[in-house]
């Protein structure tokens, strides 16, 4: 690292802790003074004053009414009033979020507290012995009732006490509670009041906070986890790129050390940096060490992003735009699944759902550990191998375009002798890419309108697997056009559907039986089935692709790309949805 | 200081930029951000939301009803969404674990008006996306509920609170999330995109040696640096405005466009020129990019505690709230960046003779 960094570095650590400890104090004053409101009950002002987005004007009733055109909202006589525009709606709503934590406040405070809270209700969840079979045929996981007589069970019935009604809480400990998880307004519950308060007494809760579950604060602390790893590897980054300035690096590669000797011993201070980050901050938080467990796979996964990035990049700017595009992409994938982690058995692709699981106390399983992390072995493993075989001089220091560059690097693992077989591995490895980004899809389309949801999957999961597909065809062709003749194209197409079931298959034995039972999983892996109508589909879409390339060269493989992934929607259509059946 | 050269410089940086064509990506990564937060957003949103829920489905869910009879009961049996079942607590936890109840509520025998809390015991199924969705709608119930045994209770009240009645029927809408978070972020990323930009295009000059070439030219440091400065700066206008208008074409109205792109060019340029100071330190990138994040960070935190900072102004200014303070702070961030440049000028101009004599 350059001259003097750390001293500065320290120092602005110290002044980030600070100020942040400011903010959290201040708030994030993002949308103050964002509203006006009239009053005219100066008594209003305590109940709304708190609240920075209001500006407050105090008038008399009829001179209120009389410019009603400029407030956003007026309260007249214990009347609300709004003009019906989209802010005047937003403020009468944000006023009744803080007129119901004042009525907590008041409420909190009675002497009779269950006068003022006469309803507590404690949730029980129940573990059901039916984990995900009933969605494998894509219907909803509890059937929805129809008849008028209350359901049988079909299994043994357990005797269950039915539970005491007493409260079991002291009286003072609750008032202390509610008072305390008024406090708990986090900067979330502004956008929306789906997420409410937590109640501190874990399952005992009032009606106001019988809430969806949003591990919010284990998600922070995630990120605290998370943060230093983008640091480092930007540093691995930048490291891998110094060897290419100027062409530093020849004397490296001069040396007698093999690729892998270089590149490993590049990665190794930062891979141990990071895992002692990790370390520190999980003793520094009093959590167990086991949260490394799957930071690991997450740590690989970087180095070996940062190591392609790094090698791929012609200059500084193409290095951060390429990195941060990466980063954010990498972050979506990795926190977004988080957020239902005590709702959805999905929240699972994401490793850092285990952080979260550890940091709540529960332990997860061997399987549950394998099923999170796989993809990112895989895909480091993949991407290490490609760094690897590419760490020589040609391709180091070419200033090609990007994207020849990238399939440069393809091409390395192609050999003109073998080329089904090379097509075969080319093909297999784009793989656990192909889930990854499918798995992206899936989580990003998972929440909208089921119609919607399921079409946009099929369109996307198509073309994502047309491309992968002919990736091995593209590199071929691009190279050299007449290199295949037509019998080649259509034993290489034959080769490239292959290896695609092969992999898939190969790959969904040993992760992902869980979500592949779910209607979505259907979609995505649904050329599982019978083994030759996949296969026919594949070989089929990928030899349009390749006689596109043949015919037209590097212009035609978009065009041959969208007609592919038409065939496989309707393909897709025709056995999932039975349409045109 | 020669406006031909800064021109030439500006020309060189920004085709060298629309070469090689990634900017693309850092557009697109934009497109991502605003598609993937609104989308947590609102998709969340529309998951737990009750009545958004209702347009999709039909669907009714069985709940077991355990226990006394009481007004909860009516409130889940007038919902569209339930069907209660009268059952005995065993069998009915029994059949919710074969999911052919979607939960079960167990009512003691508490009278409504008595001293004690009623305390209903609510079974639901464990990590499962169906009890989050039934929790959120049998929350209405439960309200509901509440709301009649405080009414039965209520002249039990010691403080009576100030009583407000709403307007009623106001829907969820983002209004606050569009405006008060999406827009300034979104128009903040471009200044973030090209600070970064000035500290990779000084540094390459450096860590390339290229600098010596365009030195041995009649070119000045001064003008290198101020060329590179203002190619970044007019990336930044360029992008405002193409979310300022993509904004329109989706039917959000922004009012007040021009003050916010003034907004946000200056405050643009205070954050360049810092990059600019930065980079002419460290001449090295990891190490330069490493601190001005961290600095970056830091002044975003501080601005943010102080109401009236540019991105609260966005905000005020976007939804057309009258503010007073928008020339005040934006003179103020002008002066700050006039001073910053000079700061800049002067430091290019040391360390382009300590360059040479190096």
């Amino acid at each position: 690292m350059g001259k003097d960094v750390l001293p500065l570095a320290v120092l602005l650590f110290i002044i980030l802790v600070a100020v942040t400890g400011n903010t959290a104090q201040s708030g994030l004053h993002l949308q103050d003074n964002l509203y006006s409101v009239g009053v005219d009950d100066p008594s209003l002002v305590g109940v709304i004053g708190s609240d920075s987005r209001f500006v407050i004007y105090e008038g008399s009733p009829v001179s209120l009414y009389q410019n009603r055109e400029s407030f956003d909202v007026i309260i007249i006589r214990g009347d609300v009033f709004a003009p019906d525009t989209k802010k005047g709606r937003a403020a009468v709503k944000t006023l009744q979020r803080d007129y119901d934590s004042y009525i907590n406040i008041i409420y909190s405070q009675q002497e009779d507290l269950f006068a003022s809270y006469p309803l507590w209700i404690d949730v029980q969840n129940v573990k059901s012995e039916l984990d995900f079979v009933a969605t494998q045929s894509g219907s909803r996981v509890a059937a929805p009732a129809r008849s008028s007589t209350p359901p049988v069970p079909e299994g043994p019935v357990i005797e269950i006490v039915p539970p005491s009604s007493e409260v079991g809480i002291p009286l003072e400990d609750l008032r202390q509670g509610l008072v305390e998880s008024q406090g708990t307004d986090s900067q979330i519950s502004r956008y929306t009041d789906m997420f409410g308060e937590e109640s501190p007494f874990g399952t005992f809760k009032t009606p106001h906070q019988l809430s969806p579950p949003l591990p919010f604060d284990s998600i922070i602390l995630i990120f605290v986890f998370i943060f230093p790893l983008y640091f480092t590897s930007q540093f691995f980054m930048m490291s891998i790129m110094n060897e290419r300035l100027e062409r530093r690096g020849e004397v490296l590669l001069s040396t007698p050390l093999r690729p892998w000797v270089i590149i490993a011993g590049k990665a190794l201070p930062y891979c141990a940096g990071m895992v002692a980050i990790t370390l520190i901050l999980s003793l520094w938080v009093g959590e167990s060490v086991s949260i490394l467990l799957p930071i690991i796979p997450v740590i690989l996964f970087f180095l070996a992003s940062a190591l392609i990035i790094g090698m791929i990049s012609r200059s500084f700017k193409e290095l951060s735009f390429i990195s941060i595009f990466f980063s954010t992409v990498a972050t979506s994938y990795l926190f977004f699944p988080t957020i239902f982690a005590n709702v959805h058995i999905i929240s699972l692709i994401s490793p850092l759902t285990l952080v979260i699981f550890t940091i709540q106390g529960e332990a997860f399983t061997i399987s549950q550990y394998f099923y999170s992390t796989a993809l990112f072995f895989l895909t480091s493993i993949v991407l290490f191998y490609i760094g690897i075989t590419n760490f020589r001089e040609e391709r180091l220091f070419s200033h090609a375009r990007l994207l020849t560059r990238i399939s440069d690097f393809i091409a390395t693992g192609l050999s003109l002798r073998h080329p089904y077989l090379s097509i075969f591995i080319v093909t297999v490895l784009a793989i656990p890419f192909v889930f990854m980004v499918q798995m992206m899809l899936l989580v990003l389309f998972f929440n909208l309108p089921m119609p919607l949801s399921l079409i946009l999957l099929i369109v996307s999961a198509a073309f994502v697997e047309e491309v992968a597909k002919s990736v091995g065809i593209f590199t071929l062709l691009s190279r050299k056009q007449k290199f295949l003749g037509w019998g080649r194209i259509i034993i290489i197409s034959a080769v490239t559907a292959a290896a695609f079931l092969f992999g898939e298959k190969l790959l969904l034995l040993v992760t992902l039986s869980q979500i592949t039972e779910s209607v979505f999983g259907n979609i995505l892996f649904l050329s599982l089935g019978v083994l030759w109508i996949p296969f026919l589909l594949h070989f089929v879409t990928v030899l349009i692709v390749a006689v596109s390339l043949r015919l037209k060269g590097t212009a035609g493989y978009v065009p041959g790309l969208i007609v592919a992934s038409i065939v496989h929607c309707i393909y897709n259509l025709y056995f999932i949805l039975g349409w045109f059946a | 200081m020669k406006a031909r050269n800064v021109g030439l410089i500006m020309k060189k940086d920004l085709g060298g930029l629309l070469n090689e064509k990634t900017i693309l990506l850092a557009i697109l990564l934009q497109l991502f951000v605003a598609m993937f937060s609104s989308f947590l957003m609102v998709g969340l949103t529309t998951m737990y939301d009750p009545s958004a829920l209702q347009k999709h489905s039909g669907v009714k869910y069985g709940i077991g009803y355990v226990g006394e009879d009481s007004g909860l009961r009516t409130y889940l049996e007038n919902s569209h969404d339930f069907l209660v079942y009268d059952m005995e607590l065993s069998p009915g936890i029994a059949a919710l674990k074969e999911r052919k109840l979607s939960a079960v509520v167990y009512i003691p025998d508490i009278p409504p008006d008595g001293d004690d809390p009623v305390k209903v015991t609510l079974y639901l199924l464990q990590n499962d996306i169906q009890a989050a969705i039934v929790n959120v709608k049998l929350k209405e119930a439960f309200l509901q509920y509440e709301e009649d045994l405080r009414e039965l209770r209520s002249a039990r009240l010691d403080i009576l609170p100030i009583s407000l009645e709403f307007p009623a029927g106001s829907g969820t809408d983002f209004y606050e999330f569009i405006y008060g978070l999406l827009i300034p972020l979104l128009l903040f990323m471009p200044a973030i995109i090209s600070s970064a930009l000035i500290i990779d295009l000084i540094t390459e000059e450096y860590q390339q040696r290229t600098l010596e070439t365009l030195l041995s030219t009649p070119m000045s440091i001064t003008e290198v640096v101020w060329g590179k400065i203002l190619a970044c700066e007019v990336l930044v206008p360029i992008q405002a405005g193409a979310w300022l208008a993509l904004l329109s074409l989706n039917g959000i109205r922004v009012e007040n466009m021009l003050q916010i792109l003034l907004q946000v060019a200056s405050f643009s340029l205070v954050l360049i020129l810092v990059g600019a100071l930065v980079a002419l330190y460290y001449r090295e990138r990891s190490a330069a990019q490493f601190i001005f994040s961290t600095v970056v960070v830091v002044l975003m935190l501080l601005a943010l505690t102080f109401p009236g900072n540019p991105l609260n102004l966005i905000t005020l200014l976007a939804t057309g709230t009258p503010v007073q303070a928008q020339w005040i702070v934006f003179s103020g961030v002008v002066m700050a960046a006039a001073l910053l440049g000079i700061l800049v000028s002067q430091y290019a101009k040391r360390s382009g003779k300590r360059h040479l004599t190096e």
